[in-house]
């Protein structure tokens, strides 16, 4: 093994990666305890309904749609 | 810069990128382990212990055990729908 140096572009690039990993990570995180708040509204079951299981892929994606607009709009 | 060894002392033994990588790896699984503990704390107690006792309850012990499971799954489908987007 060698002895690595900070600057290597070998480990420069799998710190890039990892961080990539854990700001994707963040999200799931994030929007998890975002969606739970909105969809899951009693107490919790022994299984999801079809309409809390949609709601929390529904809330997920438009989520997505949302950032790409505000994007979209701070870009103009 | 600061160095950590005297120079009396010679050089530490300097760690390969494996051993950064794996390190860093084993850190960032202990904080997202510890964070998504404190998060389903909190939920779980919202929903679950809505007028605390002198004891849990049966039922707020099930509660609880459900909200577990329904927040791991949750997790799951808010990863899946992140990345079946069709746009």
């Amino acid at each position: 093994m060698d002895p690595s140096s900070m600057n290597s572009p070998e480990l420069q690039n799998l710190l890039a990666q990892e961080k990539q990993k854990a700001m994707i990570s963040e999200m799931i995180s994030k929007l998890t305890s975002a969606c739970w708040d909105k969809c899951i509204t009693g107490s919790p079951g022994s299984k999801f309904s079809s309409s809390e299981a949609n709601c929390l892929t529904n809330c997920a994606q438009r989520y997505m749609d949302m950032s790409l607009i505000i994007m979209k709009r701070l870009q103009q | 810069m600061d160095s950590f060894s005297s120079p009396s002392s010679g050089s530490p033994p300097k760690l390969s990128t494996d051993d950064i990588m794996t390190q860093l790896r084993t850190q960032l699984e202990q904080a997202y382990a510890e964070e998504f503990l404190e998060t389903v704390r909190g939920k779980c107690f919202d929903k679950c212990i809505t007028k605390p006792g002198s004891s849990l309850s049966g039922s707020e012990s099930s509660c609880i055990s459900r909200c577990i499971d329904r927040y791991m799954e949750a997790t799951g489908i808010i990863g899946k729908a992140l990345f079946n987007q069709r746009h």
